[in-house]
Protein backbone atom coordinates (compact mmCIF):
# COMPACT_ATOMS: atom_id res chain seq x y z
CA UNK A 1 0.00 0.00 0.00
CA UNK A 2 1.54 3.60 -1.09
CA UNK A 3 0.91 6.30 1.29
CA UNK A 4 -1.34 8.76 0.81
CA UNK A 5 0.25 11.52 -1.95
CA UNK A 6 1.98 14.57 -0.29
CA UNK A 7 -0.77 17.32 -1.27
CA UNK A 8 -3.73 14.66 -1.14
CA UNK A 9 -4.95 15.68 2.19
CA UNK A 10 -5.50 19.58 1.14
CA UNK A 11 -7.40 18.29 -2.13
CA UNK A 12 -9.68 16.41 0.18
CA UNK A 13 -10.26 19.44 2.78
CA UNK A 14 -10.93 21.60 -0.06
CA UNK A 15 -13.07 19.35 -1.58
CA UNK A 16 -15.27 18.51 1.86
CA UNK A 17 -15.37 22.43 2.29
CA UNK A 18 -17.10 22.50 -1.09
CA UNK A 19 -19.62 19.83 -0.59
CA UNK A 20 -20.13 20.95 3.25
CA UNK A 21 -20.35 24.36 2.87
CA UNK A 22 -17.84 25.07 5.70
CA UNK A 23 -14.20 23.77 5.99
CA UNK A 24 -13.88 21.08 7.98
CA UNK A 25 -10.44 22.12 9.20
CA UNK A 26 -6.92 19.98 8.73
CA UNK A 27 -7.73 16.62 8.01
CA UNK A 28 -5.50 13.56 8.35
CA UNK A 29 -5.76 10.55 5.79
CA UNK A 30 -4.75 7.20 6.68
CA UNK A 31 -4.91 3.99 3.69
CA UNK A 32 -7.61 1.46 4.78
CA UNK A 33 -6.18 -2.14 3.60
CA UNK A 34 -7.95 -4.27 1.19
CA UNK A 35 -10.34 -3.78 -1.56
CA UNK A 36 -9.69 -5.35 -4.80
CA UNK A 37 -8.23 -2.27 -7.13
CA UNK A 38 -8.89 0.98 -5.68
CA UNK A 39 -7.39 2.83 -2.71
CA UNK A 40 -9.49 3.82 0.30
CA UNK A 41 -8.64 6.03 2.65
CA UNK A 42 -9.94 6.85 6.35
CA UNK A 43 -10.18 10.76 6.41
CA UNK A 44 -10.37 12.16 10.15
CA UNK A 45 -10.70 15.50 10.83
CA UNK A 46 -12.14 17.61 14.07
CA UNK A 47 -15.54 17.74 12.59
CA UNK A 48 -15.80 14.38 11.72
CA UNK A 49 -14.58 10.90 9.97
CA UNK A 50 -15.15 10.21 6.07
CA UNK A 51 -13.81 7.83 3.36
CA UNK A 52 -12.49 8.86 0.03
CA UNK A 53 -11.91 5.69 -2.77
CA UNK A 54 -9.72 6.35 -6.07
CA UNK A 55 -8.68 5.17 -8.67
CA UNK A 56 -4.33 3.79 -7.92
CA UNK A 57 -2.22 5.95 -10.55
CA UNK A 58 -1.92 3.91 -13.58
CA UNK A 59 -4.33 1.14 -12.82
CA UNK A 60 -7.35 0.38 -14.83
CA UNK A 61 -10.59 -1.15 -12.64
CA UNK A 62 -13.47 -3.72 -13.68
CA UNK A 63 -16.52 -0.65 -13.11
CA UNK A 64 -15.25 2.89 -13.63
CA UNK A 65 -15.07 4.57 -10.57
CA UNK A 66 -17.80 7.22 -11.22
CA UNK A 67 -19.99 4.13 -12.38
CA UNK A 68 -19.44 3.24 -8.87
CA UNK A 69 -20.49 6.47 -7.56
CA UNK A 70 -23.91 6.51 -9.19
CA UNK A 71 -24.28 3.02 -8.19
CA UNK A 72 -23.60 3.70 -4.45
CA UNK A 73 -26.55 6.76 -4.88
CA UNK A 74 -29.23 4.17 -6.83
CA UNK A 75 -28.54 1.43 -4.10
CA UNK A 76 -29.53 4.26 -1.18
CA UNK A 77 -32.39 5.23 -3.62
CA UNK A 78 -33.42 1.37 -3.28
CA UNK A 79 -33.26 1.09 0.39
CA UNK A 80 -30.32 -0.58 0.35
CA UNK A 81 -28.26 0.60 3.57
CA UNK A 82 -24.68 1.97 2.15
CA UNK A 83 -22.58 4.94 2.89
CA UNK A 84 -23.75 8.25 1.87
CA UNK A 85 -21.94 9.80 -1.34
CA UNK A 86 -20.87 13.06 -1.25
CA UNK A 87 -18.78 14.24 -3.54
CA UNK A 88 -17.05 13.11 -6.92
CA UNK A 89 -13.90 14.16 -9.06
CA UNK A 90 -12.77 13.14 -12.13
CA UNK A 91 -9.79 11.40 -13.51
CA UNK A 92 -7.17 15.56 -13.10
CA UNK A 93 -8.98 16.41 -10.70
CA UNK A 94 -7.84 17.60 -7.46
CA UNK A 95 -7.33 13.66 -6.05
CA UNK A 96 -4.78 12.97 -9.09
CA UNK A 97 -6.92 10.11 -10.54
CA UNK A 98 -10.71 9.72 -9.99
CA UNK A 99 -12.26 9.50 -6.70
CA UNK A 100 -15.07 10.10 -4.48
CA UNK A 101 -15.60 11.25 -0.77
CA UNK A 102 -18.59 9.18 0.93
CA UNK A 103 -19.54 9.40 4.58
CA UNK A 104 -17.91 7.10 7.09
CA UNK A 105 -20.17 4.68 8.66
CA UNK A 106 -18.92 3.80 12.31
CA UNK A 107 -18.93 -0.43 13.31
CA UNK A 108 -16.43 -3.09 11.64
CA UNK A 109 -15.96 -5.43 8.56
CA UNK A 110 -13.51 -7.28 9.80
CA UNK A 111 -15.06 -10.73 9.41
CA UNK A 112 -13.27 -12.24 12.67
CA UNK A 113 -13.81 -9.87 15.02
CA UNK A 114 -17.90 -10.01 13.80
CA UNK A 115 -17.93 -13.66 13.79
CA UNK A 116 -15.97 -14.19 17.41
CA UNK A 117 -16.82 -11.15 19.91
CA UNK A 118 -19.74 -10.83 21.66
CA UNK A 119 -20.35 -7.37 21.10
CA UNK A 120 -21.60 -8.95 17.83
CA UNK A 121 -23.57 -11.34 18.98
CA UNK A 122 -26.72 -9.80 18.36
CA UNK A 123 -25.68 -8.49 15.29
CA UNK A 124 -24.78 -12.39 14.15
CA UNK A 125 -28.41 -13.06 15.04
CA UNK A 126 -29.87 -10.04 12.55
CA UNK A 127 -27.29 -10.23 9.96
CA UNK A 128 -28.46 -13.10 7.40
CA UNK A 129 -31.81 -11.83 7.38
CA UNK A 130 -30.51 -8.56 6.57
CA UNK A 131 -28.23 -9.23 3.82
CA UNK A 132 -31.28 -11.21 2.14
CA UNK A 133 -33.55 -8.25 2.52
CA UNK A 134 -30.61 -5.95 1.34
CA UNK A 135 -29.56 -8.35 -1.60
CA UNK A 136 -33.63 -8.85 -2.49
CA UNK A 137 -33.70 -4.67 -3.01
CA UNK A 138 -30.14 -4.24 -5.30
CA UNK A 139 -31.68 -7.12 -7.31
CA UNK A 140 -34.61 -5.34 -8.15
CA UNK A 141 -32.95 -2.28 -9.57
CA UNK A 142 -33.50 -1.18 -12.50
CA UNK A 143 -31.00 -2.29 -14.70
CA UNK A 144 -32.13 0.00 -17.60
CA UNK A 145 -31.43 2.96 -15.39
CA UNK A 146 -27.97 1.67 -15.52
CA UNK A 147 -26.02 2.13 -18.96
CA UNK A 148 -22.75 2.29 -18.17
CA UNK A 149 -22.56 -0.67 -15.95
CA UNK A 150 -20.44 -3.47 -17.68
CA UNK A 151 -23.38 -6.03 -18.85
CA UNK A 152 -23.20 -9.60 -20.40
CA UNK A 153 -22.71 -10.01 -23.47
CA UNK A 154 -24.61 -13.16 -23.81
CA UNK A 155 -25.63 -15.55 -21.62
CA UNK A 156 -24.08 -14.54 -17.77
CA UNK A 157 -23.13 -18.24 -16.95
CA UNK A 158 -21.20 -18.40 -20.12
CA UNK A 159 -19.95 -14.97 -19.80
CA UNK A 160 -18.55 -15.49 -16.32
CA UNK A 161 -16.89 -18.66 -17.99
CA UNK A 162 -14.88 -16.39 -20.60
CA UNK A 163 -14.39 -13.60 -18.33
CA UNK A 164 -12.30 -16.06 -15.85
CA UNK A 165 -10.55 -17.95 -18.77
CA UNK A 166 -9.22 -14.77 -19.95
CA UNK A 167 -8.32 -13.42 -16.94
CA UNK A 168 -6.06 -16.93 -16.61
CA UNK A 169 -4.82 -16.22 -19.54
CA UNK A 170 -3.62 -13.01 -19.05
CA UNK A 171 -1.89 -13.87 -15.57
CA UNK A 172 -0.53 -16.90 -17.44
CA UNK A 173 0.07 -19.72 -14.60
CA UNK A 174 -1.09 -22.50 -15.38
CA UNK A 175 -3.61 -23.45 -12.98
CA UNK A 176 -5.53 -27.27 -14.15
CA UNK A 177 -7.79 -27.88 -11.61
CA UNK A 178 -9.47 -24.45 -12.00
CA UNK A 179 -9.08 -25.11 -15.79
CA UNK A 180 -10.64 -28.98 -15.03
CA UNK A 181 -14.18 -26.60 -12.89
CA UNK A 182 -14.10 -24.15 -15.70
CA UNK A 183 -14.55 -26.94 -18.15
CA UNK A 184 -17.16 -28.35 -16.33
CA UNK A 185 -18.75 -25.42 -15.78
CA UNK A 186 -18.99 -24.55 -19.13
CA UNK A 187 -20.28 -27.73 -20.18
CA UNK A 188 -23.47 -27.46 -17.99
CA UNK A 189 -24.67 -24.37 -17.78
CA UNK A 190 -28.03 -23.14 -15.67
CA UNK A 191 -30.46 -21.77 -18.39
CA UNK A 192 -30.68 -18.15 -19.16
CA UNK A 193 -32.17 -16.55 -15.48
CA UNK A 194 -35.66 -15.46 -16.18
CA UNK A 195 -34.59 -12.12 -15.44
CA UNK A 196 -31.20 -10.01 -16.04
CA UNK A 197 -30.99 -7.96 -12.71
CA UNK A 198 -28.02 -6.07 -10.95
CA UNK A 199 -25.11 -8.40 -9.45
CA UNK A 200 -23.41 -6.23 -6.51
CA UNK A 201 -20.16 -8.36 -7.58
CA UNK A 202 -18.23 -8.62 -4.23
CA UNK A 203 -21.51 -9.33 -1.59
CA UNK A 204 -19.58 -11.72 1.39
CA UNK A 205 -18.38 -10.63 5.20
CA UNK A 206 -15.74 -8.43 4.50
CA UNK A 207 -17.74 -6.24 2.30
CA UNK A 208 -20.48 -5.62 5.13
CA UNK A 209 -19.92 -2.86 8.03
CA UNK A 210 -22.07 -3.68 11.01
CA UNK A 211 -22.46 -2.69 14.06
CA UNK A 212 -24.14 -4.59 17.34
CA UNK A 213 -27.35 -4.13 15.68
CA UNK A 214 -26.21 -5.55 12.72
CA UNK A 215 -25.91 -4.34 8.61
CA UNK A 216 -25.14 -0.91 8.55
CA UNK A 217 -23.52 -0.32 5.48
CA UNK A 218 -22.82 -2.59 2.08
CA UNK A 219 -19.62 -1.18 1.01
CA UNK A 220 -16.87 -2.46 -2.29
CA UNK A 221 -19.32 -1.50 -5.41
CA UNK A 222 -15.91 -2.09 -7.63
CA UNK A 223 -17.03 -5.74 -9.41
CA UNK A 224 -20.98 -4.92 -9.89
CA UNK A 225 -22.18 -6.01 -13.27
CA UNK A 226 -25.22 -6.99 -15.11
CA UNK A 227 -26.28 -10.45 -14.81
CA UNK A 228 -27.92 -13.54 -12.89
CA UNK A 229 -28.52 -12.48 -9.32
CA UNK A 230 -28.11 -15.94 -8.57
CA UNK A 231 -24.66 -15.25 -8.47
CA UNK A 232 -24.31 -12.93 -5.89
CA UNK A 233 -25.57 -15.84 -3.57
CA UNK A 234 -22.79 -18.43 -4.88
CA UNK A 235 -20.49 -15.84 -4.01
CA UNK A 236 -21.71 -15.34 -0.82
CA UNK A 237 -21.77 -18.80 0.43
CA UNK A 238 -18.63 -19.88 -0.87
CA UNK A 239 -16.52 -21.34 2.09
CA UNK A 240 -13.61 -18.79 2.04
CA UNK A 241 -16.17 -16.28 3.37
CA UNK A 242 -17.33 -18.79 5.74
CA UNK A 243 -14.10 -18.16 7.85
CA UNK A 244 -13.92 -21.10 9.42
CA UNK A 245 -17.41 -21.60 10.62
CA UNK A 246 -17.98 -24.11 7.70
CA UNK A 247 -21.21 -25.18 8.30
CA UNK A 248 -22.72 -22.05 8.12
CA UNK A 249 -23.13 -21.03 4.18
CA UNK A 250 -24.37 -17.51 5.10
CA UNK A 251 -21.15 -15.36 5.98
CA UNK A 252 -20.06 -18.11 8.45
CA UNK A 253 -23.55 -17.11 10.49
CA UNK A 254 -27.05 -18.54 8.57
CA UNK A 255 -28.27 -21.60 7.31
CA UNK A 256 -29.19 -21.11 3.48
CA UNK A 257 -32.66 -22.12 3.82
CA UNK A 258 -34.05 -19.50 6.46
CA UNK A 259 -31.23 -16.70 3.88
CA UNK A 260 -33.55 -18.14 1.03
CA UNK A 261 -36.91 -17.84 2.66
CA UNK A 262 -36.43 -13.99 3.84
CA UNK A 263 -35.09 -13.12 0.30
CA UNK A 264 -37.86 -14.24 -1.28
CA UNK A 265 -39.75 -12.85 0.67
CA UNK A 266 -38.15 -9.25 0.29
CA UNK A 267 -39.18 -10.15 -3.50
CA UNK A 268 -36.52 -11.94 -4.94
CA UNK A 269 -36.45 -14.80 -6.89
CA UNK A 270 -35.67 -18.21 -5.06
CA UNK A 271 -32.89 -19.74 -7.13
CA UNK A 272 -32.90 -23.68 -7.96
CA UNK A 273 -30.25 -25.71 -5.85
CA UNK A 274 -28.52 -26.84 -9.22
CA UNK A 275 -28.70 -22.90 -10.09
CA UNK A 276 -26.91 -22.15 -6.74
CA UNK A 277 -24.61 -24.77 -6.78
CA UNK A 278 -23.22 -23.59 -10.23
CA UNK A 279 -22.71 -20.17 -8.86
CA UNK A 280 -21.03 -21.57 -6.08
CA UNK A 281 -18.32 -23.41 -8.04
CA UNK A 282 -17.93 -20.64 -10.07
CA UNK A 283 -17.73 -18.53 -7.00
CA UNK A 284 -14.47 -20.65 -6.40
CA UNK A 285 -13.37 -20.27 -9.48
CA UNK A 286 -13.46 -16.55 -9.20
CA UNK A 287 -11.85 -16.54 -5.98
CA UNK A 288 -9.11 -19.22 -7.02
CA UNK A 289 -8.60 -16.79 -10.34
CA UNK A 290 -8.46 -13.40 -8.30
CA UNK A 291 -6.01 -14.77 -5.85
CA UNK A 292 -3.43 -16.04 -8.69
CA UNK A 293 -3.99 -12.11 -9.94
CA UNK A 294 -3.30 -10.32 -6.72
CA UNK A 295 0.27 -12.79 -6.29
CA UNK A 296 0.76 -11.89 -9.74
CA UNK A 297 0.49 -8.57 -8.94
CA UNK A 298 3.01 -8.65 -6.65
CA UNK A 299 5.34 -10.55 -8.93
CA UNK A 300 5.30 -8.22 -11.80
CA UNK A 301 6.08 -5.33 -9.41
CA UNK A 302 2.51 -3.38 -9.98
CA UNK A 303 1.67 -3.65 -6.50
CA UNK A 304 4.71 -5.23 -4.17
CA UNK A 305 3.06 -6.72 -1.03
CA UNK A 306 3.77 -9.54 0.97
CA UNK A 307 0.15 -10.03 1.42
CA UNK A 308 -0.42 -9.97 -2.23
CA UNK A 309 2.51 -12.38 -2.34
CA UNK A 310 0.70 -15.01 0.28
CA UNK A 311 -2.37 -14.93 -1.61
CA UNK A 312 -0.38 -17.11 -4.61
CA UNK A 313 -0.64 -20.16 -1.55
CA UNK A 314 -4.15 -19.86 -0.81
CA UNK A 315 -5.52 -20.77 -4.74
CA UNK A 316 -5.44 -24.47 -3.19
CA UNK A 317 -8.33 -23.45 -0.98
CA UNK A 318 -11.30 -22.69 -3.42
CA UNK A 319 -9.82 -24.75 -5.71
CA UNK A 320 -10.33 -27.46 -3.33
CA UNK A 321 -13.92 -26.52 -2.73
CA UNK A 322 -14.62 -26.14 -6.58
CA UNK A 323 -13.48 -29.65 -7.33
CA UNK A 324 -15.30 -30.88 -4.36
CA UNK A 325 -18.65 -29.30 -5.00
CA UNK A 326 -18.56 -30.35 -8.92
CA UNK A 327 -17.21 -34.45 -7.83
CA UNK A 328 -20.46 -34.17 -5.57
CA UNK A 329 -23.04 -33.13 -8.95
CA UNK A 330 -20.79 -34.26 -11.80
CA UNK A 331 -21.88 -38.18 -11.36
CA UNK B 1 27.00 -27.99 4.72
CA UNK B 2 25.36 -25.79 6.76
CA UNK B 3 25.08 -26.30 10.75
CA UNK B 4 22.02 -26.29 12.78
CA UNK B 5 19.09 -24.90 12.57
CA UNK B 6 18.57 -26.24 8.97
CA UNK B 7 16.34 -23.73 6.90
CA UNK B 8 13.18 -25.54 7.93
CA UNK B 9 14.03 -24.93 11.74
CA UNK B 10 15.08 -21.45 11.45
CA UNK B 11 11.73 -20.86 9.54
CA UNK B 12 9.55 -22.11 11.94
CA UNK B 13 11.49 -20.36 15.16
CA UNK B 14 10.91 -17.15 13.28
CA UNK B 15 7.15 -18.39 12.97
CA UNK B 16 7.00 -18.66 16.62
CA UNK B 17 8.44 -15.01 16.76
CA UNK B 18 6.20 -13.74 14.37
CA UNK B 19 2.93 -15.82 15.81
CA UNK B 20 3.86 -14.88 19.96
CA UNK B 21 5.95 -11.85 20.74
CA UNK B 22 5.77 -10.00 17.49
CA UNK B 23 2.12 -9.74 17.33
CA UNK B 24 2.01 -8.80 20.79
CA UNK B 25 3.91 -5.71 19.79
CA UNK B 26 2.57 -4.46 17.15
CA UNK B 27 -1.05 -2.22 16.96
CA UNK B 28 -4.00 -4.18 16.87
CA UNK B 29 -4.79 -3.02 13.34
CA UNK B 30 -1.77 -4.20 12.03
CA UNK B 31 -1.61 -7.73 13.52
CA UNK B 32 -3.19 -9.04 10.10
CA UNK B 33 0.27 -8.85 8.34
CA UNK B 34 2.16 -10.20 11.30
CA UNK B 35 -0.08 -13.37 10.88
CA UNK B 36 0.50 -13.36 7.23
CA UNK B 37 4.22 -12.75 7.49
CA UNK B 38 4.43 -15.85 10.23
CA UNK B 39 2.22 -18.28 8.21
CA UNK B 40 4.07 -17.99 5.27
CA UNK B 41 7.53 -18.76 7.18
CA UNK B 42 5.05 -21.61 8.46
CA UNK B 43 3.92 -22.66 5.21
CA UNK B 44 7.85 -22.53 3.52
CA UNK B 45 9.01 -25.00 6.20
CA UNK B 46 6.64 -27.63 5.62
CA UNK B 47 7.55 -26.96 1.69
CA UNK B 48 11.48 -27.32 2.36
CA UNK B 49 10.38 -30.45 4.63
CA UNK B 50 8.21 -32.18 1.84
CA UNK B 51 11.17 -31.91 -0.29
CA UNK B 52 10.31 -33.19 -3.84
CA UNK B 53 7.83 -35.38 -3.32
CA UNK B 54 4.76 -33.52 -4.34
CA UNK B 55 6.24 -32.05 -7.43
CA UNK B 56 6.86 -35.71 -8.34
CA UNK B 57 3.72 -37.00 -7.87
CA UNK B 58 1.85 -33.77 -9.68
CA UNK B 59 4.08 -34.06 -12.53
CA UNK B 60 3.32 -38.11 -13.16
CA UNK B 61 -0.22 -37.30 -12.49
CA UNK B 62 -0.45 -34.52 -15.28
CA UNK B 63 1.17 -36.37 -17.62
CA UNK B 64 -1.10 -39.57 -17.26
CA UNK B 65 -4.19 -36.97 -17.67
CA UNK B 66 -2.57 -35.13 -20.45
CA UNK B 67 -0.77 -37.94 -22.46
CA UNK B 68 -2.07 -41.12 -21.04
CA UNK B 69 0.93 -42.00 -19.47
CA UNK B 70 3.26 -40.31 -16.50
CA UNK B 71 5.78 -37.24 -17.77
CA UNK B 72 9.13 -39.08 -17.54
CA UNK B 73 11.20 -37.67 -14.31
CA UNK B 74 13.60 -35.84 -14.65
CA UNK B 75 17.40 -36.32 -13.98
CA UNK B 76 17.95 -33.80 -11.67
CA UNK B 77 16.40 -30.46 -9.77
CA UNK B 78 14.54 -29.43 -12.51
CA UNK B 79 10.59 -31.29 -11.70
CA UNK B 80 9.84 -27.89 -10.53
CA UNK B 81 9.88 -26.34 -14.46
CA UNK B 82 8.81 -29.52 -15.77
CA UNK B 83 6.02 -29.86 -13.57
CA UNK B 84 5.00 -26.10 -14.43
CA UNK B 85 5.36 -27.47 -18.33
CA UNK B 86 3.18 -30.42 -17.99
CA UNK B 87 0.53 -28.81 -15.54
CA UNK B 88 0.61 -25.91 -18.88
CA UNK B 89 -0.16 -29.09 -21.46
CA UNK B 90 -3.17 -30.74 -19.49
CA UNK B 91 -4.40 -27.53 -18.79
CA UNK B 92 -4.52 -26.45 -22.51
CA UNK B 93 -5.84 -30.04 -23.39
CA UNK B 94 -8.72 -29.37 -20.97
CA UNK B 95 -9.55 -26.03 -22.30
CA UNK B 96 -9.54 -27.63 -25.82
CA UNK B 97 -12.12 -29.76 -24.85
CA UNK B 98 -9.55 -32.89 -25.28
CA UNK B 99 -10.51 -34.22 -22.15
CA UNK B 100 -14.16 -33.98 -22.29
CA UNK B 101 -15.59 -37.42 -22.26
CA UNK B 102 -13.73 -38.43 -18.64
CA UNK B 103 -13.53 -35.25 -17.57
CA UNK B 104 -15.75 -36.28 -13.99
CA UNK B 105 -12.68 -38.36 -13.58
CA UNK B 106 -9.55 -36.10 -14.20
CA UNK B 107 -11.87 -33.82 -11.81
CA UNK B 108 -11.25 -36.19 -9.41
CA UNK B 109 -8.00 -36.99 -9.95
CA UNK B 110 -7.25 -33.55 -9.48
CA UNK B 111 -8.23 -33.59 -5.84
CA UNK B 112 -4.98 -35.66 -5.40
CA UNK B 113 -3.16 -32.30 -6.39
CA UNK B 114 -4.72 -29.72 -4.72
CA UNK B 115 -4.45 -32.10 -1.79
CA UNK B 116 -0.56 -31.72 -2.06
CA UNK B 117 -0.72 -28.05 -1.83
CA UNK B 118 -3.11 -27.64 0.80
CA UNK B 119 -0.94 -30.12 3.24
CA UNK B 120 1.32 -27.66 2.60
CA UNK B 121 -0.25 -24.57 2.29
CA UNK B 122 -3.38 -25.20 4.81
CA UNK B 123 -3.10 -28.82 6.70
CA UNK B 124 -6.40 -29.78 7.54
CA UNK B 125 -8.53 -28.13 4.70
CA UNK B 126 -9.11 -31.04 2.87
CA UNK B 127 -10.04 -33.20 6.22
Amino acid sequence: MSGPDHDLPGAVRAALAETLGRDPGEVELSPIPGGASRQTFLVEGEAGRWVLRRDPPGAGSFTPLAVEFGLIRAAAAAGVPVPAVLHFVPEGGCFGTSGFLLDHVDGTSVAPRLLRRDEYAGARERLPAQLAQGLARIHAIDPTDLDEVPAPEGDPALTACELWERELDAIGEPLPAVEAGLRWLRLHPPESPARIGLVHGDFRLGNFICDPGGLAAVIDWELCHLGDPAEDIGWLTIRSWRFGNDELPVAGMGELGPFLDAYEAAGGERPSPERLRWWEAMGNVKWAVICARQAHDHLTGARRSAELASLGRRICEPEWDLLALLSEGAG
Amino acid sequence: MQDRPTAPELLEALAELLFTDVREWVPRERRFQVLVAANVCAVVARELRAGREPTLADLALFGELAEGRPAPAPDSEEEGAAACEAARRLSRSIRAGELDQELPAVIDRLRDHVRRKLDIARPGYAD
